[in-house]
């Protein structure tokens, strides 16, 4: 177990030993680096680079979500949605919004904590953009390649409810208290079968290391996916998906920005980027969940698209990831949409609904599925 | 969920596992429904692009038909708000129009005017959209130009032309005449007399041909 021990800063993309690859944008720099330069030179500038990509990339793929989200709403109400901005379909409406948000007045409250009401988005969206450091997209497409990859994805995850509790208290008002203290009690409500519903692929994985989680589906042409392999996968699945909803305080479980009763939750006092901050996070906690989603039960970056990639281009190869990237976002993207499906589907719940929910069914239902899963586990 | 919560009051374990069910079955159901509706063509209509068709008798902006329009004033009598004006000059039969205005701002669309005249020359449209910078340009003049209208103006060229033709024709038979009286003076004679007098008769009845159609 000494091994399992989280590697330290996840800023710093480390580079295993006895792992395949490594991270990519270290291994391009030192090819093109001339000699003599100090040793901590690379590691730094590879730092600001990775994190440079993962911040824009996933800015991309929130903006685009919260475009997919209006037309998604759209299509359901029988509207279109966006349709002007940019020509097709409105593609360029989330661009506009950013625009029009940024140049808004950067508004704080007379009476709120200054410096905490300020500091509380840059909290919020930092720690999703950390987690994200640890995703793989590929075989060799990824950042920081962690043992306790998981671990350390769900901890920062967590860490975004501490960015939310700070905005509610900090915004001196009572809408964004009641939000915030919604968000903390829906969050430490659902951790438990959230946290317990992953143990089943654990259980099945072997492995905290989502790169490893990914690869171990690769068997009956890509489709060996951890749901398929026990039968206790797929009320997990159900199970972490619904509590993955209440983590990132998707509808029906909004009740931190409940629109309705509270004025808009702990975002009433924020307006601007500062605002928009956290509604980025919101669709990159959305994506995030997906893609750990889809690593644990869904093959993670393998499918059949994946396996005659690798055979036809071996695996290793630019195309190869490339294709296994894009079958994980492929996947990811699926869940998103499916998480936009209910949202449009179902009336919010009310805070004791939800509670019940959490403690009365998730929770043993998700011990059960641990325990049925390692029994079965032990025994096939 | 509903049932989820009800059951806080309930102890049995059947409720329990219902609960379950009808959660799961109720979130199947209405996402079928919802998905169905996803798939379904959209009914917004995409307004400045598209317009919904507008019923015959939709009271919308007056319509005008200038030519007709005879400046009786019967539109601007019947209006219970005066909001209608009207000014034209008067050449001969032909009208010069100087204004038909219709306050928009006060106007209510009751459709009042459109029924006394007597020219059957006013009529509510179909257009609706009022858009204006400025409450003044609601005032809209229902002339698509000013002046006369181009019909107008070409019945009095024609009429011009008609007139410039008889005139020249009763010239050319005045003289005709003229010529005829002095070749019968030159000739003297009683036989003469009666072919003048025949010439005189057809430019009667040519005038009198012409006078109907002259206006």
């Amino acid at each position: 177990m000494l091994n399992m021990i989280p590697t330290e800063a996840a800023s710093v993309p480390l580079v295993q030993e006895g792992t395949v690859g490594g991270n990519l944008v270290l291994h391009w720099l030192e090819g093109i680096a001339p000699e003599g330069l100090p040793g901590w030179l690379l590691p730094l500038v590879t730092a600001h680079v990775s994190v440079g990509i993962v911040v824009g990339m996933i800015s991309l793929i929130a903006m685009s979500s919260v475009w997919l989200e209006r037309k998604v709403s759209g299509h359901i109400q029988c509207r279109y949605g966006p349709m002007y901005a940019g020509g097709w379909h409105g593609w360029a409406q989330t661009i506009a919004d950013g625009v029009k948000l940024l140049t808004k007045e950067d508004m704080v409250p007379l009476g709120a904590d200054r410096p905490l009401f300020m500091m509380a988005p840059a909290i919020v969206l930092g720690a999703i953009f950390g987690a994200f450091v640890a995703m793989p997209l590929s075989p060799d497409f990824y950042f920081a390649d962690l043992n306790l990859g998981l671990f350390f994805v769900l901890g920062m995850s967590a860490l975004t409810t501490i960015g939310v509790v700070m905005s509610g208290w900090a915004s001196n008002s009572k809408w964004s208290l009641y939000g915030s203290m919604r968000e903390a009690a829906q969050v430490v409500a659902y951790e438990i079968p959230f946290g317990l519903s992953l143990l089943v692929p654990l259980i099945v994985a072997g492995t905290f290391n989502m790169r490893e989680a990914s690869a171990g589906q690769a068997d009956f042409l890509g489709m060996g996916w951890y749901i398929f392999k026990n039968p206790f996968m797929v009320p997990a699945a159900i199970i972490f998906f619904i509590a993955m909803l209440a983590e990132t305080k998707r509808a029906p479980f909004d009740l931190p920005e409940a629109e309705s009763e509270l004025v808009a939750g702990f975002l009433t006092e924020y307006s601007g980027i500062r605002w928009s901050f956290f509604f980025m996070e919101e669709y990159a906690a959305m994506f995030l969940m997906c893609l750990v989603g889809s690593v644990f039960f869904f093959g993670g970056f393998e499918s059949p698209f994946t396996h005659f990639a690798g055979e036809w281009f071996g695996t290793g190869t630019f195309v190869y990831n490339v294709v296994a990237a894009l079958t994980l976002i492929t996947k990811s993207m699926f869940g998103v949409i499916l998480m936009m499906w209910i949202r449009w589907t179902l009336p919010r719940v009310r805070i004791d609904q939800v509670m019940t929910m959490g403690y009365k069914y998730l929770t043993p239902l998700a011990l059960l599925c641990v325990l049925g899963a390692a029994v079965w586990e032990a025994i096939f | 969920m509903v049932q989820a919560t009800e059951s806080t009051n309930t102890t049995g374990v059947g409720d329990y596992f219902k609960n379950i069910w009808d959660a799961l079955a109720t979130t199947v159901a209405g996402m079928k429904i919802t998905g169905r509706y996803f798939f379904q063509k959209p009914i917004t209509i995409q307004y400045p692009d598209e317009v919904m068709p507008i019923p015959d008798r939709y009271r919308g902006i007056h319509y005008l038909e200038q030519d007709k329009c005879i400046e009786c004033h019967a539109c601007e009598r019947a209006c219970p708000i005066d909001c209608i004006e009207m000014e034209a000059v008067r050449h001969g039969k032909e009208l010069e129009w100087i204004s038909f205005t219709v306050d928009y701002q006060k106007c209510m669309f009751c459709e009042l005017c459109v029924y006394p005249c007597p020219a059957d020359c006013i009529h509510m449209g179909t257009e609706f959209a009022f858009v204006t910078e400025d409450r003044s340009e609601l005032n809209l003049d229902l002339l698509s130009y000013q002046g006369m209208s181009r019909d107008a103006r070409i019945r009095m060229k024609e009429a011009a032309i008609k007139k410039a033709e008889k005139e020249a024709a009763k010239k050319a038979k005045a003289e005709a005449k003229a010529k005829a009286e002095a070749d019968k003076a030159a000739e003297g004679g009683a036989a003469t007399a009666g072919e003048g007098a025949q010439g005189a008769d057809d430019a009667k009845a040519d005038d009198a041909g012409e006078e109907p159609t002259d206006g």
